[in-house]
């Protein structure tokens, strides 16, 4: 290539990089509006993640279809690249890649990659524009016109590598491309033509290819697809808690405070604001949102883009507070903030590792700390905690007559135990829950276990009155909870309620309530498994198991209980297609226990079809709350009188030998 | 615009009631609220503040546990309290009534809030007792409140029906239940509460002697509701069981 064209090639390649590195300065511009927020602790497994989900992109195949998509846009890119790069080399010095560029399968591999991509984004065009996959939710030409064109920008850019090398090839066969079967197939189009001519033909390509390989650079910069690069910052820049710890404390004490819920976008972190960037609208989160799907106002995507555009809105240059909308009612809807379950199922599907439950936490902090404008339910639900330590608003000196007939120790009167049973507000006072924690009484002392419970002094987890917002309810019972549990020497816990057990478990911790905290359905398997209790023969029983979230998303549980009730004899184990971590949530999780579900379908109805449609005649759970749920989802579908629902530990009561 | 509220701490709603070895009450590890009915009018009251402007002033009758109250109604919004403890007079309707007059005729005020009447003894006599000593105008159990230009038009519930009425204010007017929805403390409220003035005060600073305020009436006993006893299902055919339940309800029970 003459000095002209270098000249030009570096003018257009410095500008790209340009380009490329505003657009990077200014998301992170625009990203740091946010409040501090340390990710850059633990080094070594923030880059183990970039390697199992980035280069192994794991989470992303979990779906086979996108997922396979996917991948081959993403490594056939990045193997692509190294094709780009030794054909930008050669077009301009005439050099290439010391050892690659000269051997043949480096063209086959590199032609192997490019024809992924090429294939790989069609296949994106076609879920998009022919399959029109739901969770996508592609819009009008206006909305898609961008991402129209990018895939057609790719696919011209390969093609027009292809054609380049063809072109080339086809002026001067070189031992070389004896493998590029891409290159060599388009070569063929230039049978005929002169090498002169053929030569002209791979300048026009070489350009054609450099110009849009160079020319994404630029559009990064401009279009609000940035998500290759964010996607892996995201990955890096991940929570690496427990995963039902990831709701931060707030500090309640600090009378600087004007507010303490999330009102305006500034009021998110960094790390809130980064996830819309590095979103690209899988729509994997909608498309097992419980929410969503049963016609509810809220979507996690929605949520993550609108809050994007948001930022766009407000870091525009010039852009005052007062030509932005409000964050709470406007990009946010009311209805949207009080739909979400907390069930999980989002941030599980999530392939960046998106937190979109601690931004819903956030703004309803902001509704119930600072405005103190909520649903009427949640009011008498806090009210109930606030004057009888339990949400139900049963007189807290009853707390424990559940247990009196049955003769429970209490740890006031209790020497040594083995564990506190942590029995709940469930266990303690709703009608059902109190025959699980009697059945769980009798499991445990048939395995000779030495335990005791609170009695009146435990006081409700505040589990619902945190994921509700009201985080100072929540703290008040945490440190009263605390202080009673140290107070008495407590160790080991073992409760019935997945609620309690995430709560004390991964949250009391962050109030310096350290705990070694069994959810029972992991106790009766350890017991089992050591032989301490035995079952007894009994009828054959077709049996679904439903994952509370609580007990699988948030704390992986998945294997205890299941193990537990094929210990069970008779037991036959049919699984929902929804289970484990794509478990669908009973409806009653973030408090939303509490509230009234006036709109779309109930999720407890949906679920209890997913159950019912592999025809059980009982239902497993692990928690009151999904208990309830189902109960009154069999009601409702008239199954009642036909299919059970129980709890784990009531099947084991049932086959005590 | 002032107001006055008149707030009385109570036992909770669901509170175990007991007695103790003498006889009385026992208040041991009960949970006390705001009397449901004068969470109504403080929340009214700041209704009407938020409407018209002016300051909310609750004053009640007691011990010190009765600051949590003030506490809450200062966190829900009203700007100052006052508690005047009754120095250890055994009060009745008739002493709250006094002290409460004398209270709140130290405040200016355009209007006196209270609750109809308080969900422990439920006498509902000592919103009433302060109208008749402070010589004001009285509307009882009212469910809808407009005030306007030193008037005020109440809805107030009447056997089966509604009765709408004028009063010229000052005039004290009670809450009952549907006349709105009490709000929920914000944190902003919470902590300012603990900065908002709470006057305590003693008999003698309101310029009455134990004796002004001596109760009229005595509690002779307390005495808890029998147990209920257990529903009893009576078996067999339809006719044979109606005949016996015709039967258990004249002989047993004796209400035929």
């Amino acid at each position: 290539m003459g000095f002209a064209g270098q000249v030009v090639f570096f003018i257009l390649a410095l500008f790209a990089v340009y380009s490329f590195v505003m657009g990077v300065l200014e998301r992170r511009r625009r990203t740091l509006i946010g409040q501090p927020e340390n990710r850059f602790d633990r080094p070594g497994e923030r880059l183990a993640g970039l390697v199992t989900e980035v280069l192994g992109q794991r989470r992303v195949l979990r779906d086979p279809g996108g997922g396979l998509m996917h991948v081959m846009i993403f490594w056939g890119l990045i193997v692509f690249t190294l094709g780009i790069l030794q054909l930008m080399l050669e077009g301009l010095f005439g050099v290439a890649i010391p050892v690659l560029g000269r051997s043949p399968s480096f063209y086959l591999v590199t032609d192997l990659a490019g024809t992924a991509a090429l294939l790989g984004m069609l296949i994106s065009a076609y879920r998009r524009y022919v399959a029109r996959v739901p969770r996508l939710d592609v819009g009008n030409w206006r909305q898609e016109r961008l991402i129209v064109a990018l895939i057609a920008g790719i696919c011209v850019m390969i093609l027009a590598y292809f054609l380049a090398w063809g072109a080339r090839l086809a002026a001067a066969p070189e031992p070389r491309f004896a493998l590029a079967f891409a290159a060599r197939l388009a070569g063929a189009l230039f049978a005929g033509t002169g090498p002169a001519q053929a030569m002209v033909w791979h300048s026009v390509f070489w350009w054609m290819h450099v110009a849009l390989a160079l020319g994404f650079l630029v559009f990064f910069r401009y279009s609000p697809l940035v998500h290759p690069v964010t996607a892996v910052a995201n990955v890096y820049f991940r929570y690496l808690g427990p995963k039902g710890g990831a709701i931060a404390p707030l500090d309640l004490e600090d009378e600087s405070r004007e507010t303490f819920g999330v009102h305006r976008l500034e009021d998110y972190t960094w790390k809130d604001l980064m996830d819309g960037y590095a979103c690209t609208e899988c729509g994997r989160c909608q498309s097992h949102c419980p929410a969503h799907l049963s016609g509810k106002p809220l979507s996690p995507k929605w949520l993550i883009l609108h809050l994007k555009e948001h930022l766009e809105e407000r870091t525009r240059k010039h852009a005052g507070e007062a030509e932005t909308r409000k964050l709470l009612g406007e990009v946010v809807k009311e209805d949207e903030i009080w739909a979400c379950t907390t069930c999980r199922s989002c941030e599980e599907q999530c392939p960046v590792f998106n937190e979109h439950i601690r931004k819903i936490v956030g703004l309803r902090r902001a509704m119930v700390l600072d405005e103190s404008d909520f649903p009427g339910e949640a009011q008498l639900c806090f009210t109930n905690m606030e004057r009888n330590y339990n949400p139900w608003g049963v007189g807290w000196a009853t707390r424990a007559d559940w247990a009196a007939e049955l003769e429970v120790p209490q740890l006031s009167e209790a020497q040594e135990v083995d564990y506190l049973y942590w029995v709940g507000c469930a266990g303690s006072f709703d009608d059902r829950a109190k025959k699980v924690a009697a059945a769980l009484v009798r499991v445990l002392r048939a395995a000779g276990i030495n335990f005791a419970i609170l009695g009146t002094e435990e006081k409700c987890c505040g589990d619902s009155a945190r994921r509700l917002g009201n985080e100072y309810l929540f703290q008040t019972l945490a440190q009263e909870n605390i202080e009673t549990l140290q107070g008495y020497g407590v160790k080991r816990i073992v409760t019935a309620c997945p609620h309690c057990f995430n709560t004390l478990r991964n949250e009391y911790p962050q109030f310096g309530g350290h705990f070694e905290v069994v959810h029972h359905t992991q106790l009766l398997d350890r017991l089992l498994r050591d032989g301490k209790l035995k079952l007894a023969a009994g009828e054959a029983l077709r049996l679904t198991y439903h994952d509370s979230c609580y007990l699988g998303r948030y704390n992986d549980e998945y294997e205890a209980p299941r193990r537990v009730l094929r210990a069970v004899p008779g037991i036959q184990l049919v699984e929902m297609p929804l289970r484990r971590n794509t478990a669908f949530c009973c409806g009653a999780g973030g408090g939303r226990m509490w509230l009234e579900e006036h709109i779309g379908e109930r999720i407890n109805v949906v679920r209890t079809g997913q159950a019912l449609a592999v025809n059980p005649q009982v239902i497993a759970c692990n928690c009151p709350f999904c208990l309830t749920m189902l109960e009154d989802g069999l009601k409702d579908k008239g199954a009642f009188e036909t299919v059970r629902a129980v709890d784990v530990a009531e099947l084991v009561a049932e086959r005590l030998s | 615009m002032k107001i006055v509220v008149l707030l009385k701490q109570t036992f909770d709603t669901e509170a175990k009631i007991s007695l103790d070895a003498g006889g009385r009450i026992n208040r041991q590890g009960v949970n006390l609220i705001i009397n449901p009915y004068d969470e109504y009018a403080v929340e009214e009251a700041l209704r009407l503040k938020e409407k018209h402007g002016g300051e909310v002033t609750v004053v009640s009758v007691g011990e010190a546990q009765v600051q949590d109250a003030l506490r809450q109604a200062l966190a829900m919004g009203a700007d100052k309290a006052v508690l005047v403890s009754p120095d250890g007079v055994e009060v009745d309707e008739y002493s709250t009534a006094v002290i409460l007059a004398k209270a709140v005729a130290r405040q200016e005020y355009d209007i006196v809030l209270a609750g109809w009447r308080a969900i422990d003894d439920g006498s509902a006599q000592v919103a009433a007792r302060v109208a008749e000593i402070l010589g004001l105008p009285m509307v009882n159990m009212v469910t809808k409140l407009e005030v306007n230009g030193g008037r005020a038009v109440a809805t107030r519930e009447i056997e089966g029906g509604v009765e709408v009425v004028e009063v010229p204010l000052p005039a004290v007017i009670t809450a009952q239940k549907g006349l709105n929805e009490p709000r929920y403390p914000s944190m902003k409220g919470i902590m300012q509460a603990k900065k908002k003035p709470l006057e305590k005060l003693g008999l003698s600073d309101l310029g009455l002697d134990p004796a002004q305020a001596a109760p009229k009436v005595k509690i002779l006993q307390y005495f808890l509701p029998a147990a209920r006893a257990a529903g009893k299902i009576l078996p067999g055919e339809p006719a044979e069981a109606a005949a016996a339940l015709a039967k258990a309800l004249r002989e047993e029970a004796k209400v035929i």
